[in-house]
């Protein structure tokens, strides 16, 4: 069978750093980074693919050169190939560049299956995903919580109105994964030091212009300060409270 | 001024309330919306053209809307809608296809709008750290956060088109499986409701379980539980030695706040407390204490997230 | 409890490469996720969990400076002190097992042992299969190696061992002891495996520190061994002393780990510690210690990371050594002190990590070399004379 197998992975601020808004933007100067934690399981479905049917796994990202570390950490569990797009003239690409930008690296590398995270933690968007898959004309299945390989495709469970779907999908296909359904494999010293020595392969893509402008970015509206209320006949309204101003549940 | 279309949410083939927010967001942008109503029959259309503030509805009615695929439903629903700005639900489902459309159209895709002010749109980054402010320079496909805008009301009634626009399903169903009811571990779970001495014997953390199932939330414990009784075991614990949980909503019951249990979950973004002892420091650190019994104010919260949320 | 981040005031980490900083995360996340949640309770239990020896092969840290054509990581000396700075953070003990599995077990087999030795003990060594220990303490002979009495004596294709080792990290569970005993006199390693006949290891128990770890005697009651058994490369105390060499230098980067522990814990208890209505962490007094305790881990990494490159460019020598071994665990033990008495009463509870760390230092200032021995050993260096013994 031997598929070749796509993840694309992503570098993002760890998501217990602090965001500072200096002016009308992030700080990020001083956050600490990390893959996308998503990521991390998409990447143990495609090594787990692989494990099941044989096959290439490449590791995509769209990035600068210090994007070069989520391929390294990739390759040191074990994927085959690591892949950067990236041009120095782009910056701040909006969801439909970034998506040509990924899709054009999937079609040079002739995959046939692509698996990413069912977000990333420093958008939340989810839209990489179904959005390559788009471009590609393939078939979708997002926030998967199982996976198993079949000769004829993939068996996915996602989440759907009335309980979980257990769904074929024939290849090729975009899988986005929630966590839970695997436990991600963690690098050994030997993977290190492959990762060490491996080459990170630079590719370019045409992407259009953008279709949106950043104006700025504010903190987050000032959390009223607690209440306290006495009796639990106040219990509804604090349930309408998370609701309608905590917006929690 | 851009023509708007809204994408009407559905559950299970039945309108979904919160169209009615689509609508109004739509309104924000200045427009009256053509509203996509995607289904299996055209059964669910009236109920959209009875909102204020539509332009027209188009029922888009094909076989492929019976389960959500994306791969179709972006197809069809693309054919059935003009161009414009897009606005869809933040939903599972209203995301997905509101990336699948876009890139079908070869135009951006700006989830979780929360407010619209102007040409500005206002999406949270970050995990809702930081804010992003955007203005977009052509047509997009939106999604639009559930509750952040005013449903419409009624309004005088909107015409209604029907387009029998069915397409190929990618995916196939082979079988509905109940959602499991696995408890969530506390390290994993964006919403954790804890119980603390107070509860007073172990048998109680069932109250916590129920309300705990209906939130899809993992049920945790503070050091003192654990320790006091068999029956709670060291994985539910939140605290110095136990796990530190950084969930979205945090409801602690009978838990007193003492500094071990605090250090573990003090991060969350919002800490609900139910103790009886209006002196309890937790009440110091929580947004919303609730000085009551455990056994009368968990039967009401119960009800009321029964309610909400179904 | 904020996430561990390391504490790093004077970015050791823009001077590490990029493989050593991936493997200290490595360690760093493991730590974090299967160690520090099930510690307390081994400590309690004063066991070691054999799966965590087991962990440690897979993620390929032990014995990791040693060549790759046995197995090994061939990493650098450097990454090793970062892997013990990680795993001591999370307990001495832990940190206490890989030491003896690389630094005193598979070390002087790789530095010491035939090529047919080395290519059946190491790989099985490196994988966390078969568990090392090093037999030198005897239990009247500590700081005083060289008047050791474990003797071997050669019968025909054997050598007979007898005597007894104590103090022995690992010996209960080990597969193999590399045992140092005086043959016609003089001190030779010997490769001893669990089942040889007249070898066992009992447990000590009764221990107030070190209690995740397994701590042995070795006994030797006419033990024999084929003669194929035997170090051949080595002669005298220069065998154990310089395998005492690589484990010292570890620890003086794993003491680090245990000082990061107990700040980490200071400061996340005394900014959330409120007393007369303000954190604790806002009162000079607080604040003068978390400020002297910061000087000494800053200080104490700068002499491991120099160290650390010294000896994997060759320049080093074991006074240097001793002088890190000796500063970063005195400082270490210090500041486990400190925290303990800025956690109050809180501090006496296993709910902290803080009197598992002092009390395992206690050990770790003994072992490896006492402090005082490290003073003599520096004094000798400056002074030309030895002050160990009267015989001058």
């Amino acid at each position: 069978m031997m598929p070749n197998i796509a993840v694309l992975v992503k570098r993002v601020p760890d998501t217990n750093a602090q965001i500072l808004v200096s002016g009308d933007r992030v700080d990020l100067s001083n956050v600490k980074w990390v893959m996308s934690p998503y990521d991390e399981y998409a990447l143990e479905a495609a090594m787990m693919h692989k494990e099941a049917q044989g096959g290439v796994v490449t590791a995509i990202t769209l990035g600068a050169p210090e994007c070069d570390k989520v391929l390294k950490d990739a390759k040191a569990i074990g994927v085959d190939r690591i892949i950067r797009v990236w041009d120095d003239s782009w910056s701040e690409l909006d969801s439909n560049q970034t998506q040509m930008a990924l899709t054009s690296a999937v079609k040079e590398i002739s995959a046939e299956v692509v698996y990413c995270g069912k977000s990333a933690a420093d958008t939340g968007a989810g839209s990489t995903g179904p959005g390559v898959a788009e471009r590609l004309d393939w078939a979708s299945a997002s926030n998967i919580i199982g996976l198993e390989f079949e000769d004829s495709g993939i068996e996915v469970i996602v989440p759907a109105a009335s309980g979980n779907a257990r769904t074929g999908i024939s290849l090729p296909a975009v899988v986005s994964c929630d966590k839970g359904f695997c436990k991600p494999r963690k690098p050994n010293v030997k993977g290190i030091m492959m990762a060490k020595r491996a080459q990170v392969e630079v590719l370019a893509a045409e992407i259009p212009a953008s279709g949106i402008n950043i104006v700025s970015h504010t903190p987050p509206p000032q959390k009223a300060p607690g209440q306290t209320f006495d009796g639990a006949t106040n219990v509804p309204a604090v349930v309408a409270a998370l609701r309608n101003d905590a917006n929690v549940i | 001024m851009s023509e708007t279309v809204v994408i009407a949410e559905t559950k299970q083939g039945m309108l979904h309330s919160v169209t009615a927010e689509l609508v109004s967001a739509a309104n924000a942008l200045g427009s009256a919306p053509t509203v996509i109503i995607p289904g299996t029959s055209d059964s669910a259309a009236a109920a959209v053209a009875e909102l204020a503030g539509v332009g027209r509805v188009i029922a888009c009615v094909g076989d492929c809307f019976s389960t959500y695929d994306a791969a179709s439903w972006a197809k069809a629903v693309d054919t059935c809608a003009p161009a414009g700005i897009v606005v869809c639900a933040a939903s599972q489902n209203g995301k997905d296809l509101a990336s699948r459309l876009a890139a079908r159209r070869s135009i951006s895709v700006v989830q979780d709008v929360v407010a619209i002010d102007g040409s500005t749109l206002t999406q949270p980054i970050f995990s809702g750290k930081a804010m992003q402010n955007i203005v977009l320079s052509g047509d997009a496909v939106i999604s639009i956060r559930a509750n952040t805008f005013a449903a419409v009301g009624e309004g005088d009634g909107a015409e209604v088109t029907v387009m029998n626009q069915s397409a190929d399903i990618a995916t196939a169903v082979r079988e509905m499986i109940a959602k499991a009811n696995e408890r969530l571990d506390v390290a994993e779970a964006d919403i954790i409701i804890s119980g603390g001495r107070g509860m007073q014997d172990p048998v109680n953390f069932v109250d916590l379980e129920r309300i705990a199932d209906a939130l899809g939330a993992a049920v945790g414990a503070s050091r003192a539980a654990v320790d006091t009784w068999e029956e709670i075991p060291h994985s539910m614990q939140v605290g110095q030695t136990g796990k530190t949980v950084n969930p979205s909503l945090y409801i602690a019951v009978g838990i007193s706040g003492a500094i071990q249990h605090l250090a573990g979950m003090r991060t969350s973004k919002y800490i609900v407390a139910i103790n009886k002892d209006a002196e309890a420091p937790i009440f110091k650190h929580a947004d919303y204490g609730i000085v009551s019994t455990w056994e009368e104010a968990l039967p009401i919260l119960e009800s009321e997230l029964k309610a909400l949320l179904g | 409890m904020l996430t561990y981040e390391g504490v790093d005031f004077y970015d050791i980490e823009s001077q590490l490469s990029e493989d050593e900083i991936m493997v200290r995360d490595m360690v760093r996340d493991w730590v974090d996720e299967e160690v520090i949640p099930n510690i307390e309770e081994a400590c309690r239990e004063g066991h070691f969990p054999e799966e965590w020896g087991q962990a440690l092969g897979e993620m390929g840290v032990l014995g990791m400076t040693i060549d790759e054509k046995y197995g090994c990581a061939g990493m650098s000396y450097v990454a090793y002190g970062l892997v013990c700075q990680e795993l001591e953070r999370g307990d001495s003990g832990l940190r206490s097992f890989a030491s003896v599995q690389g630094s005193l077990a598979m070390f002087p087999i790789s530095a010491f042992g035939s090529e047919e030795q080395k290519m059946h003990y190491l790989p099985k060594m490196a994988s966390g299969e078969w568990v090392g220990c090093f037999g030198l303490t005897e239990p009247d002979y500590g700081s005083n190696p060289g008047d050791m009495i474990t003797r071997a004596v050669e019968d025909g294709d054997d050598f007979v061992l007898n005597g007894a080792k104590m103090w022995i990290t690992n010996g209960t569970v080990a597969d193999v002891a590399i045992v140092w005993a005086k043959l016609d006199g003089v001190i030779r390693g010997f490769i001893v495996e669990k089942n040889d006949a007249g070898f066992s290891a009992p447990e000590m128990t009764g221990k107030h520190s070190l209690k995740a770890s397994v701590t042995s005697e070795l006994v030797f009651q006419d033990c024999r061994i084929p003669k194929n058994r035997i170090l051949p490369d080595v002669k005298g105390l220069k065998g154990p002393f310089s395998c005492l060499n690589n484990a010292r230098y570890g620890i003086s980067w794993g003491a680090i780990g245990s000082a990061q522990a107990c700040f980490h814990s200071a400061k996340e208890y005394t900014l959330s510690r409120i007393q007369f209505k303000h954190p604790i962490a806002s009162y000079q007094l607080v604040q003068n210690k978390l400020a002297w305790m910061l000087r000494e881990i800053t200080k104490g990494q700068l002499l491991a990371l120099h160290l650390g490159r010294k000896k994997d460019d060759g320049s080093w020598i074991p006074e240097q050594i001793s002088l890190a071994k000796m500063n970063n665990v005195d400082m270490a033990l210090e500041i486990a002190r400190m925290a303990r008495d800025m956690h109050g009463a809180n501090g006496i509870l296993d709910e902290y990590p803080i009197m598992r760390h002092m009390a395992n230092l206690e050990s770790v200032k003994t072992y490896e070399g006492t402090h005082d021995i490290h003073n003599l050993i520096l004094g000798r260096w400056i002074t030309g004379i030895q002050a160990f013994t009267r015989d001058l």
